[in-house]
C-alpha cells in the first residue's frame, strides 16, 4: 500500500528539508519501555498528530522533543536542521502547550506571557509590546492585567498557547491542549487552532488520544501503539485505509469481521468468511500468503439495508439479515441486524426507514477495508524513510 | 446531626480561654501596680519599666542605680541568637524542603527531621551537651547555644516549609524550562516566589522558637545569659528583681505578639490576591 509514500508528499511543504527529525529514540521507564525505536520527522508549517490511547508513547515522544525527557537511547534528534540530542530543553527553539495549562500562579497574565523573553533579557517595553499582539491573536486583548485565577479554564487554555508562541519559535508542541475543556469550547478551540495554524504556518506537533480530533485538525497523523509507529498518513488514509485491525478499531470502524484471505488481485482483497465471500481494499502488505486470517472493517455508516425486493447492486457485498436491536443516538439510530457470522451494525438517518422486512446488508467493496490482523510492527507500516 | 454549639459547650470554652489568659493579662496589669508581688492590681505606676530599661544603661555608665536588673547583654544575646537561628533554618528549609516531598521514601527522613519535636526539651538539652562536650567537643558558648537553638527550632521551620512545599506543582518548573529559563532563573523567578510564606514561616518560627527557647539553653550557655534564662534566673532569686520580670516579660510578649501578626501578614498577605 502507498501509505508510506502518501505520508511523505501530503506534507505542505515537500522538498523543503524538514524542521524536525527524530532518529531511532528509545526510552524506558524502569523495564516500561514507553518508545521503542521510534523515527518521525516533520515539515516545516506542518501540523503533525501524535495519536494513541495513554501508555502509547505519544506524550514521552513530545515530552524528549521538547527535551524535558532524555532519552534512554537516541539516534539524532534535530530542530532547524541543528543537533539538539544534548542541548537542554531551555536552548531548544520550540515550546508546549501543557495540558494542565502550567501557568504561574504568581504572576499576571501578561507577566505570564512574557516570561519567555523576560529570560531572554528582552527589554520591558518590547515585552509588552509582544506580548499584547499574541493576546490579541489568542483573541483576548483586554486581559493583560489579569491575575490567572481570574481567568475560565478556556481563557488559561490561551493563555498557554500565547505563551508559547510569544518566543517564536520553530515548533510548537502541544500535549493534549484541550483535555480539560468542556466538549462545546473543545470543538471551538479545534476549529481556532486549525486557524491559527494556517495563519502562523507554523509546525504544529499535536498530542491527542482522540481520533476525532487529530482527523479535525491533521496534514498527517502518526499513530502510536505501545511505543511504536503502527500507521502513518493523512487523515483519509487513517480513516479508510487502516493497515491493521487496531488501526480500524482505534478509528472507530464499528464492523470488524474476522475471516480467512483468499486472493489479492490488484487493490481487491477476497475474505472468506462462513462460506460468504467478501470483497474489499487491500490494506496489508503486498505479499500476503492466502490463507492467513485478515479483517474486514467497515463503518455502520457505510452499511447500507436492503429488502428482498430492493436488492443489492450487483458486485457488492451483500449478506441475509435479521433486524436485531436499535438504539437511540439522537440524531442518528444504530441498527444491530444478525447475520450468517454474527451481529453487523448500520446507522439509519432517516427515520421513515421501514425496519420490518429486511432481508439484506450490503456495502461497495471500495466502502471496505481489508487488513492484517497483527497489529504492532506490521511490515510496511514502521519507522518512516529517514532524509 | 445538630452541631450547633451548646450553652454548655460555649461556657466550657470561655473557661479554657480563661484559664489559658487571665495570668497573662493579670501578669501586664500587674507590672504597671506599685506592689506586683501582693497580686493585687492598683497604684499605678510606670516604675519597674524605667528601671528595665535604665538600670542597665546606668550602671554602664558606672552610676549608682536602686536595681541590679542588667538585661542588656541578655538581650542583645538572645536577639543575636534569635537572627542566626533564623537566618539558619532558612537556608536549611530551601535546601531540604523543596526535595523532600518529591523523595519517593520520605518516610523515614520526615520521621528523622520533625523526631526533635516529640522529644522534650531538657533530654534534647542533656543529649546535646554530652554530644557537645564529649564526643565532638564543641567549646560551650554563643556557638553551642547556636547549634542548640537550630535543633530545636528546624523541626518547626521544616514543617512550616513543608505545608507550602509539598502543594509546589514540579510542573511549573519543566514549563519555565521549556520557555527558556535557566537553572538559576527557574530558581529565584519560579520557586522562590511560590515557595515565600513558607520562607517566611521558617524564619519567623526559627526567630521565635530561639527567642524563647529555655531547656536547651540551660545546658549550653555555659556563662552566657541568654534572656529567657536570665529572667529565670532572676525570677529564682530572692531579691528586689522580681517585679521587673512582670515588666519584662509584659515587654517580651507584646513584642512576640506583635511579631507573628507581622509575619503572618508578610507570609500570607500576599495570598488574598490570589485566592
Amino acid at each position: 500500500m502507498p501509505t508510506n509514500e502518501l505520508a511523505q508528499n501530503a506534507s505542505p511543504a515537500a522538498g523543503e528539508a524538514p524542521v524536525l527529525y527524530v532518529e531511532r529514540a528509545t526510552h524506558r521507564f524502569g523495564d516500561v519501555v514507553a518508545l521503542d525505536d521510534v523515527s518521525i520527522t516533520a515539515q516545516r508549517g506542518e501540523f503533525l498528530t501524535l495519536l494513541g490511547e495513554s501508555g502509547s508513547g505519544k506524550t514521552t515522544l513530545l515530552r524528549i522533543i521538547a527535551g524535558l525527557e532524555r532519552p534512554t537511547r537516541i539516534g539524532r534528534i534535530a530542530i532547524d536542521g541543528a543537533d539538539v540530542s544534548a542541548i537542554p530543553a531551555s536552548r531548544r527553539n520550540c515550546t508546549t502547550v501543557f495540558q494542565h495549562y502550567a501557568l504561574f500562579p504568581h504572576m499576571s497574565v501578561g507577566q505570564n506571557i512574557e516570561y519567555g523573553l523576560r529570560v531572554r533579557g528582552v527589554a520591558r517595553e518590547k515585552r509588552r509590546k509582544r506580548a499584547e499582539g499574541v493576546l490579541e491573536l489568542v483573541r483576548l486583548p483586554d486581559k493583560y492585567d489579569r491575575r490567572v485565577h481570574q481567568l475560565s479554564g478556556g481563557e488559561r487554555q490561551r493563555v498557554a498557547l500565547a505563551r508559547a508562541l510569544v518566543t517564536q519559535p520553530s515548533i510548537l508542541l502541544l500535549d493534549e491542549p484541550l483535555g480539560a475543556l468542556d466538549e462545546k469550547l473543545r470543538v471551538d478551540m479545534q476549529v481556532e487552532l486549525k486557524d491559527l495554524h494556517e495563519q502562523l504556518g507554523l509546525t504544529f506537533i499535536y498530542v491527542t488520544h482522540s481520533q476525532e480530533e487529530a482527523l479535525t485538525m491533521s496534514d498527517r497523523i502518526i499513530l502510536l501503539r505501545q511505543g511504536r509507529v503502527v500507521q502513518q498518513g493523512p487523515p483519509q488514509d487513517l480513516f479508510d485505509r487502516p493497515a491493521s485491525r487496531f488501526v480500524a478499531d482505534f478509528m472507530g470502524v464499528e464492523n470488524l469481521l474476522e475471516g480467512t484471505l483468499e486472493s489479492v488481485t490488484g487493490e481487491i482483497a477476497v475474505v472468506r468468511l462462513q462460506g460468504h465471500a467478501l470483497r474489499g481494499i487491500w490494506c496489508g502488505p503486498r505479499a500476503t500468503e492466502p490463507g492467513t486470517p485478515v479483517c474486514v472493517a467497515v463503518r455502520a455508516e457505510r452499511v447500507r439495508l436492503a429488502t428482498e425486493q430492493q436488492g443489492f447492486v450487483q458486485g457488492a457485498n451483500g449478506i441475509p439479515c435479521r433486524t436485531g436491536a436499535t438504539i437511540y443516538k439522537g440524531k442518528y439510530l444504530d441498527q444491530t441486524l444478525e447475520t450468517d457470522f454474527g451481529p453487523v451494525k448500520a446507522r439509519i438517518w432517516d427515520r421513515d426507514t421501514d425496519l420490518s422486512d429486511l432481508a439484506y446488508v450490503w456495502w461497495r467493496e471500495g466502502d471496505c477495508a481489508v487488513t492484517p490482523l497483527g497489529g504492532v510492527g506490521t511490515a510496511g507500516v514502521g519507522p518512516a524513510p529517514i532524509g | 446531626m445538630d452541631w450547633a454549639p451548646t450553652g454548655t459547650g460555649i461556657i466550657l470554652g470561655y473557661c479554657v480561654l480563661f484559664i489559658l489568659y487571665f495570668p497573662i493579662v493579670m501578669l501586664m496589669i500587674l507590672s504597671f501596680s506599685g506592689e506586683p508581688l501582693t497580686g493585687i492590681p492598683g497604684d499605678w505606676t510606670i516604675t519597674w519599666y524605667e528601671d528595665v530599661i535604665f538600670a542597665d544603661i546606668a550602671r554602664r555608665e558606672g552610676e549608682a542605680y536602686g536595681s541590679n536588673f542588667r538585661i542588656g547583654d541578655p538581650l542583645l544575646l538572645s536577639i543575636m541568637l534569635a537572627f542566626i537561628t533564623s537566618a539558619a533554618c532558612v537556608i536549611a528549609v530551601l535546601i531540604v524542603g523543596p526535595v523532600l516531598p518529591r523523595i519517593r521514601w520520605r518516610g523515614p527522613f520526615l520521621v528523622g527531621f520533625l523526631m526533635p519535636l516529640m522529644i522534650p526539651g531538657i533530654v534534647g538539652g542533656v543529649g546535646l551537651f554530652m554530644w557537645y562536650r564529649l564526643v565532638i567537643h564543641v567549646k560551650m558558648g554563643v556557638w553551642s547555644l547556636v547549634l542548640a537553638h537550630f535543633v530545636w527550632a528546624f523541626p518547626f521551620a521544616l514543617l512550616a516549609m513543608l505545608v507550602v512545599a509539598s502543594r509546589f506543582d514540579t510542573r511549573l518548573m519543566e514549563a519555565a524550562e521549556d520557555l527558556g529559563a535557566k537553572p538559576w532563573q527557574r530558581f529565584w523567578q519560579i520557586e522562590i516566589p511560590i515557595l515565600k510564606p513558607g520562607i517566611y514561616a521558617a524564619g519567623f518560627f526559627g526567630f521565635l522558637l530561639s527567642f524563647n527557647e529555655l531547656p536547651f539553653s540551660i545546658f549550653m550557655r555555659a556563662g552566657q545569659d541568654t534572656l529567657p534564662l536570665y529572667l529565670w534566673i532572676q525570677s529564682g532569686a530572692h531579691n528586689t528583681t522580681v517585679p521587673l520580670i512582670y515588666a519584662m516579660s509584659t515587654l517580651v510578649t507584646v513584642a512576640s505578639v506583635g511579631l507573628t501578626f507581622l509575619a503572618i501578614r508578610l507570609a500570607f498577605g500576599g495570598q488574598n490576591a490570589n485566592k
